[in-house]
Parts: structure tokens; sequence; C-alpha cells
């Protein structure tokens, strides 16, 4: 498949805080590629530097095979933003937020007119043509952020944390959107926080943390390989791990203690479950592993401050 | 300098959120000029007799043109720039798309401009109602021309204040310690002749003067060589202004 964006050594310094430290990666055309890390992992960053908003310190991006940087036009021409802060123009009324937009990129009015009644419908903010912005609840906003991405009937669409804050309904909707969008060819890039956001919508995704890129794979894959099939919380003073683990052997798998709680990973828990039920234990639960998994093993378990 | 003619795009947003808001800006645009005009042209003029052959008011309007003008400008510029790039986030969704972010400042300045037309239109309509001058064609087009590069200069010099401002208290030095002393110091309401030699030379370092002096001449229809330097003043200072706002902002809004 045809790259749309690839990035080589792409870094980015602040007077004394390097935010992205010499990354390479590739984005393929109608993919959906994620980029997850906790905050301040340097992913609003580089999602900036890939729409021209910001520039690099050093480092190679090509974009569509144009070399992205902030006076680069033809790079944003075909760009749809989905912006993790609200920026919606609050002194203009939904439709008049989607038609000044349009005029941003030269499109013809009555193509525009058209355009614009076609978002709303796939937005579902049809019957809120005529509100002001600060009469759409924040699920309502960022819808309307959406369309307003899609105005120039973007190949890219980059859409940073576009779900932080809202509802499960909300949450799902945006999905679901975003889907429909892949499923037109749309190249997506998306930046999150939320695992399961990463797993719903994402191909491929890198795992992010303090400006480098940790890990780069499939989310199922990554998951089989960082963490196994399955996981079981034991939640137990730390002085009984001894006890648990040697009670385990024979199975293979590996552990983890944070905090209250014993982390046992293995391909299947079926035999891991039978064991501990012999030992008694109050709190024991047995799930699949996730990317939160993942997530927490690669970046650390603790707070990130 | 990425400039295009994207700074139109701009220019059109602000207009139409200004619809919103246009009869309250109306009377206050209106309000500030006319209350000059009556207190210190009506009411201070009956004792103050003829300047120049005429009365204080055909004095004043020239002066007050401009200065309104000016301000109009600047508040737009101060106020409205800095609402639309920290509070608003105006601008991060406007570079996200064709438009740069100098097309975006120079749409912002071409606003203030508009806003400092709108005012100088009203004042003009105000100093008619009130008798004053009767305007030729000429004479309205030399003024149109004189408020447009007084909006820019203002704008631009509001902008470069704006790209610094950490909050909208920081305004309140700019306007209070140098516009505010500037409208007395430029020769706005009273002739500069009865001061000292050293307030004239401060006085010439003031924009304001220069745009004051050619408002007057062309009002009054008596053209002299010097009001070439004022013009020349008033242009340079325009384009390194406007240069300097351009560049000043770009480094706030693009990180």
């Amino acid at each position: 498949m045809e790259q749309l964006i690839t990035a080589q050594n792409v870094t980015k310094k602040f007077k004394q805080l390097t935010a992205v430290d010499s990354i390479s990666f590739e984005i393929r055309s109608g993919e959906c590629f994620g980029f997850l890390g906790p905050n301040g992992a340097g992913k609003t960053t580089l999602v900036k530097m890939i729409h021209c908003v910001s520039p690099m310190t050093s480092g190679t991006l090509l974009v569509n095979g144009l070399p992205a940087n902030i006076n680069n036009r033809r790079i944003k021409s075909m760009t749809g933003v989905v912006p993790q802060e609200m920026n919606l123009d609050t002194d203009l009324t939904v439709y008049e937020n989607l038609l000044i937009f349009s005029q941003f990129f030269d499109i013809p009015r009555g193509e525009a007119l058209k355009l614009i009644n076609e978002l709303l419908e796939f937005v579902g903010l049809d019957q809120k043509k005529n509100s002001k912005i600060d009469e759409l609840s924040s699920g309502m906003k960022r819808r309307l952020l959406i369309a307003r991405a899609l105005i120039n009937k973007p190949k890219l669409i980059i859409a940073d944390e576009p779900t932080t804050g809202l509802d499960p309904q909300a949450r799902h909707l945006i999905w679901q959107r975003l889907r429909m969008l892949k499923e037109q060819g749309v190249t997506l890039v998306l930046t999150t926080q939320y695992m399961e956001e990463a797993a719903q919508l994402c191909d491929r995704i890198v795992i992010m943390d303090k400006g480098k890129i940790l890990k780069e794979g499939i989310p199922e894959i990554l998951i089989k390989e960082e963490i196994g099939e399955e996981v079981v919380e034991v939640r137990a003073a730390a002085d009984l791990d001894d006890k648990i683990i040697s009670h385990l052997s024979g199975i293979s798998f590996h552990q983890e203690r944070i905090g209250d709680t014993l982390y046992i990973y293995s391909r299947d828990g079926h035999d891991v479950m039978r064991k501990i039920v012999e030992l008694d234990l109050p709190k024991i639960l047995n799930r699949p592993a996730t990317l939160e998994d993942v997530f927490l093993k690669l970046t650390g378990r603790g707070l990130i401050e | 300098m990425n400039l295009s003619y994207r700074i139109y795009y701009v220019w059109k947003r602000n207009l139409i959120s200004y619809k919103r808001f246009v009869i309250p800006t109306l009377l206050v645009s209106m309000g500030e000029p006319l209350f000059y005009l009556l207190t210190f042209g009506i009411g201070l003029g009956t004792y103050i007799g003829l300047i120049g052959g005429r009365p204080y008011l055909n004095f004043l309007v020239p002066g007050i043109l401009m200065s309104a003008t000016a301000i109009a400008a600047t508040y737009e510029c101060l106020y409205g720039t800095f609402l639309h790039m920290v509070h608003e986030k105006l601008y991060d969704s406007l570079i996200a798309t064709p438009i740069s972010a100098e097309d975006a400042v120079a749409g912002d300045i071409s606003w203030g401009v508009t806003r400092g037309l709108i005012s100088g239109i009203l004042l003009i309509i105000v100093a008619a109602a009130l008798g004053v001058f009767p305007f030729t064609l000429i004479k309205l087009i030399l003024l149109f021309g004189l408020m447009v590069l007084v909006g820019i200069l203002f704008a631009s010099m509001a902008m470069i204040v704006t790209s610094f401002a950490p909050n909208f208290d920081f305004f309140n030095y700019y306007s209070e310690l140098i516009i505010t002393p500037m409208l007395f110091f430029s020769g706005v309401f009273f002739p500069m002749d009865s001061f000292p030699g050293w307030v004239k030379i401060i006085a010439q370092f003031l924009p304001l003067t220069h745009a004051v002096a050619l408002s007057r001449a062309v009002m009054s229809g008596i053209y002299q060589p010097g009001l070439i330097f004022n013009l020349l003043v008033i242009i340079i200072l325009e384009i390194i202004a406007f240069y300097l706002a351009l560049v000043f902002m770009k480094r706030r809004l693009i990180k």
C-alpha cells in the first residue's frame, strides 16, 4: 500500500524540553493510525507538525510526497483537523461556522451550501443549523468539529483526542462516524489516551512516552506479544506473592506487582485460575488482556507527573 | 512574509461576527467623538473664539477625525484580537486551514482599519450635522485615504502590543500611558504653538501629530510643502509597524 505520511527522525524542541525525540514512522494511505500515550507524551506536538501548524526542529516529514512545514498550504488544503481544544467560532452560528470554513478552503459557494447540509446530516446536527455554539452540548460541539474538518473533503483526517470528556453515547457516535469515513477511503490519524478507542478504530498504533516511540504494531498482536492472552488480577497483600507464585509452578506465566494488586499474565487464564482458587483468596478476577495492559506495562503503572 | 488574498476571508469572518453587535458598537463608535465635539467644540469653543480665522469646531473636527480613527483601530487590535487569540482560539482554527498566520494577523489588522473607518465616517456625518465643513468629493477621498493610512498604522502598533500581552490588564499601560497622552500632544484639541520647543520636538515623534497636520490641511484646503514630510513619516512608520506586527504575532501563534 502507498505511504501517505513518512517521518524520519522528526524532532521538536521547546527551549529546555524535547517534546518529540527523533521519531520515525510511516502511515499508509487509507489506514487508521493511532498515537497512544499519557499526557505530555508529545502526541499533539507530533500531529501539529504533520498538519503544518508547528515547525519541526529537525528531521524530515513528508505528507503525500510534500514536505510538511508551516507554509505548506497544499498539505493544509487536503487535511481535516479535529482539534483537541474546542475552537469553534462562538460569534457565529453552526451554519456560519461551516460556511466561513468552506471559504477558507476556496470552495465555491453553491458546492459549499450542498456540502454543508450533507455534513450537518452526517453528524446529526441538521436541526441545530441556526443555533449558537454556546447552545450546543459538548458532544454536539465535537460533532460539529468533525463536520468542519470534512468541509474540504480531506484525504487525511487528524483527530487529536476526539472523544476526551464525552459521555459514552457521544463517544460511540463519534467512533461510528470516524469508521464510516475510513470506509470511504480517508486516512485517519488519531491520538488518544483511551485504549478502547484505539482498539475500536486503529489498524496500527504506536505507543509513545516522553517524546519517544516505545512500541509499534497491530493492537491484537501487540497484546499477544507483550501480555499474552489473559490476565488474572489478585488483590492481596504483597507478602502472599511468594506463596502464590510457588503455587503456580509448572504453568507458564509472568507477573507484576503494583500497589495492592498482583497481575498474572498468561496464555491461558484457566490453568492459573484453577490453581489460584485452591488458595481461597478473597478477591480474584480473570479477564482477557487488553491494550490498556500493554500501555501500562510500557509506560508504567505509577502516576505520571 | 507569507501573505495571500486569504486576508479577505479573515476580514469577512470578522464582518459576519460584527453584524451581531452592530448596534451597540455603532452607538459606542459614535458616542465618544460626538461627546468630544459637543463638550470641547461647542462648550469650550464658545470661549475660545477663532483659531486661524475659523471657529474652534472647525479646528477640532479634523483632529478628532484622526484620533477617533486611530482609537477605534487600536482597540479592535488590542481587545478584539486578544479575545480571538487567547479566549476563542480563533487563530488556532484559522491556521489549520490554508490561511497562514500572516494572513490571519493581516486580516485582523484590516478589520481594525475597517472599524477605524466606521468611526471616522460616523464622525464626518456628525460634523456635517453640526454644520462644519462643506465637503467636496476630492476632500472626502483624501480624508478617506488618510483614515486608511492611520488605521493601518494604529492597528499594527496595537497588534505589536497584543503580541506581548499576557492578559487584558496589560492593555491599560498602552492606552493610558501612550494613546491618551498622545491625544493631548498631537495638536488634536489645541495648536502646539504655545508649548516650549522640547515639547514640540517630542510631538514630532508622535505619529498622530503628522496625521492631524495632514487632516487639517485637507479640510482647510491650505497645503504646504511640509505636508510631504508628514505623509512620509506616516507611511514609513506604517510599513515598519505592519512588518513588526506580523513578525511578533507569528512568533506568538506558531510554536
